[in-house]
């Protein structure tokens, strides 16, 4: 049985093999792989801190529960990120939830509550100017992207921040080409339009 | 210069980095024409603010959340070949030698059996040898502890019934036996009730 420090270089292949052994570590391994990526993404979607956390969590005890599903031809990642994509899109399509507010979750009944669901973002800029630039373009992405289609904000995720090819997101979407071409383009272009005001 | 301006998934051509023989044309386009690189750089500033978005962390007990609801078990299969593994030699070196060991002493295993199966007469004899031996050192034994109980007179008579009659006794005895112990369990009972 590989240790804890040999899982780390397997590929997720190899992983996924020992996972259907029943070795508890691999499971782990997988979730600290993905747990990130997949919060993220579905965090970006549903703007709840607290339902994400949720949501993840049902996506990868789905995943871990049909690991005897998964076929190796096809990346883990990109099953897994379908599998997040699916959970998230119904869950917003069950509270008709396509678009949502920018002043943090519709959830939150606090002022304190509404300002830890707003989003913080980081930035490595080398002066007080730029850095407060990039800051307040990287909260006004965040604004944008929340305004998009979650069709949109899906494509738009996976191609910039998760690093995915259109062949990928087209196969992780179930999605033809075409589509996730014109819906990135469209996201772009609704996402340019949104930080006019930012380069002026 | 080519009075066309570029097209918008022209546009994502050049974001996405596109290579080939139709691209050529459009950073020919790029260098002459400034309000295209404008939309260009317009569109690389969105795409770089994406790619430069963070990944969140979901809470530290996500893992054990999950593996809760997880049944993880082991196949027939894979725990078997752990338990044999368990016992097998880590290093190579010790696997060839454990191998050595274990095919030296099949080895020789089976060469005494072809050879006691050779020496067949010999076998016999020894066996039955042993057996006679073995038979007069109980029958004498036994014959020792019955007089030591009986006594000579008793055994005597005990032979004298021949067998039919010491099976009887021997019956007898067993059911006397019994019926002691049921009689002082019944008693035992009898006393703790009352």
């Amino acid at each position: 049985m590989p240790r804890a420090l040999d899982l780390a270089n397997l590929p997720d292949a190899d992983v996924v093999a020992l996972a259907l052994e029943g070795r508890e570590a691999a499971h782990r391994e997988l979730i600290r792989r993905y747990e990130r990526p997949v919060f993220s993404l579905v965090f970006r979607m549903v703007r709840d801190r607290e339902l994400a956390e949720d949501l993840t969590q049902d996506t990868f005890v789905k995943v871990l529960s049909h690991l005897d599903r998964y076929r190796s031809d096809f990346k883990f990642s990109s099953w897994l990120f379908k599998i997040a994509n699916n959970v998230a899109i119904d869950h917003l399509r069950r509270r008709q939830l396509d678009t949502v507010s920018m002043h943090g979750s519709p959830n939150a009944v606090t002022v304190e509550a509404q300002e830890s669901t707003r989003f913080d973002v980081a930035d490595s800029a080398e002066n007080a100017l730029e850095e407060m630039q990039a800051k307040e373009l990287g909260s006004a992405i965040e604004r944008a992207i929340a305004r998009l289609r979650p069709e949109y904000r899906s494509c738009i995720m996976l191609r910039h921040v998760e690093g995915r090819s259109y062949e990928e997101i087209a196969s992780t979407l179930d999605l033809p080409l075409g589509t996730v071409k014109t819906y990135i383009h469209r996201a772009r272009h609704e996402l340019r339009r949104a930080l006019e005001h930012t380069r002026e | 210069m080519n009075h066309r301006h570029l097209l918008p998934n022209e546009i994502d051509l050049l974001v996405d980095g596109e290579a080939g023989f139709g691209v050529a044309p459009l950073r020919a386009h790029i260098q002459e024409c400034p309000e295209c690189r404008e939309r260009l750089e317009d569109a690389r500033v969105v795409v770089e603010a994406l790619e430069a978005l963070p990944h969140f962390a979901p809470d530290s007990r996500l893992a054990d959340r999950v593996m809760a609801q997880v049944p993880v078990f082991v196949p027939a299969h894979v725990a078997a070949r752990d338990t044999v593994r368990r016992w097998l030699p880590q290093s190579a070196a010790a696997r060839i030698a454990a191998l050595a060991v274990a095919g030296a002493s099949a080895f020789t295993l089976t060469v005494g059996m072809i050879w006691l199966a050779l020496q067949g007469d010999a076998v016999v004899f020894v066996t039955g040898l042993l057996g006679d031996r073995i038979r007069t050192a109980v029958t004498s034994a036994a014959r020792d502890l019955a007089v030591a109980l009986l006594g000579d007179a008793a055994l005597s008579a005990l032979q004298g019934l021949g067998a039919i009659g010491a099976s009887l006794l021997l019956l007898a005895f067993l059911l006397g036996a019994v019926g002691t112990i049921a009689g002082i369990r019944r008693l035992a009972v009898a006393s703790r009730r009352a």
